[in-house]
């Protein structure tokens, strides 16, 4: 179920426009052919323009535990979608969907992000045609 | 009789000030413009390029959508890296009006007759469009992101012409501008005035050997009004923390 819905969601970014915005280029930064997924625990949620910032630490198969950083779009659009500075929490564990970053580092834009009770943050994901 | 002249009067008192279109609201991108209308293509200076651009779609680092760009801004452009611009000094500066207007963020338009306003939720930016029939300031008065513009109505067509933009980025991949850019933009309201439709035109010769445009459309949505922005320089050293986690 978890592989289909992540194919769907990477079928879903092929399809729709890349959710571009703010001061740098989406075009630029972020590979909008590739698809991410990350489940983590929060460190750090940053609401401020011109992009919000989520920090996770993602432990692997071997317990090694990585950083990842997830920027969103700007927190003026995302106000627009149902996001608050409160709706990610320190030390909750989420998954994050997106685009990864083109320079390699453990980088993405994030396209959706889900709580671990399977509920979406805000009310609708980002990189569709009634962004904003 | 004398009723029907009274009657007249006082439709004629009560009718706007003035018969030009009410561009008066908020507006947002519509993600589905589509084509430009022929006729407003048609009033485009020749050798002008429409750059596809527009909304969320941005050009990758290389593409510059068929603007022909001079040798210095081609080797300017190639050398820049998306890198310098995540620093704590840049990441918040404003680009000028030439990029902000293509974006998906949302404005507000006041209107009087004298005086249109577009209050830009984009870095919070404020633009003035004198309609008094001024004239630019000389060249070399002081230049701002937003330059000064000065509008007139043509029918139902309100044409923006802007002058005194300090140099930025024309498509937020390495290209800019010069501080001689000058830029004109075309608005029209659909008829049943939910869809307000634009194309911005700019020469260059400083940097391109060509003109470029793009055609932009909004969509009116009542009730809402413009965010803050209040950017937050931080974000460059979020950006730049990516990767050294156990390092």
């Amino acid at each position: 179920m978890r592989g289909r819905a992540l194919i769907a969601a990477a079928a879903l970014a092929c399809m729709t426009p890349v959710a571009a915005e703010a001061h740098h280029s989406f075009a630029v930064y972020f590979d909008s052919t590739k698809d991410v997924s990350i489940t983590g625990k929060v460190t750090s949620f940053r609401f401020t323009n011109p992009h919000g910032t989520v920090v996770l630490d993602v432990t692997d198969a071997h317990g090694k535990v990585s950083e990842w950083r997830a920027e969103t779009n700007a927190p003026a659009v995302l106000q627009r979608r149902g996001w608050t500075r409160d709706s990610i929490k320190v030390g909750e564990t989420i998954t994050i969907e997106g685009w990864p970053s083109r320079d390699g580092k453990p980088y993405m834009r994030l396209r959706r992000a889900v709580h671990q009770d399977g509920s979406l943050v805000g009310t609708a994901p980002f990189g569709q045609a009634d962004q904003s | 009789m004398r009723m029907a002249i009274l009657g007249a009067a006082l439709l004629a008192l009560s009718a706007p000030a003035f018969a030009e279109p009410d561009l008066t609201g908020f507006w947002n991108l519509s993600f589905e413009a589509g084509d430009p209308p022929a006729d407003l293509v048609a009033k485009l200076p020749p050798d002008t390029v429409i750059i596809a651009d527009t909304g969320v779609v941005e050009f990758p680092e290389g593409e510059y959508g068929g603007l022909k760009l001079k040798p210095e801004a081609l080797a300017k452009a190639k050398a820049w890296k998306p890198a310098d611009e995540m620093t704590l000094s840049r990441v918040c500066l404003a680009p000028s009006i030439v990029y902000a207007i293509q974006g998906p963020f949302p404005f507000e338009v006041f209107q009087t007759p004298e005086l249109i306003v577009f209050k830009y939720e984009y870095f919070d930016q404020v633009r003035l469009v004198h309609m008094d029939g001024r004239s630019h300031p000389r060249a070399d008065a002081p230049h701002s992101k937003m330059g000064h513009s000065i509008g007139h109505w043509e029918g139902d067509e309100l044409v923006v012409d802007t002058t005194h933009i300090a140099a930025s980025t024309i498509t937020n991949n390495g290209l800019d501008h010069s501080a001689d850019i000058h830029m004109v933009e075309r608005y029209r309201l659909s008829p049943d005035g939910k869809r307000l439709m634009a194309t911005q035109w700019f020469e260059d010769p400083a940097v391109l050997d060509n003109n470029g445009a793009r055609f932009i459309q909004w969509a009116k949505q009542a009730g809402q009004y413009v965010f803050p922005y209040e950017c937050d320089p931080a974000f460059a050293l979020e950006y730049q923390e990516a990767g050294k986690a156990g390092q």
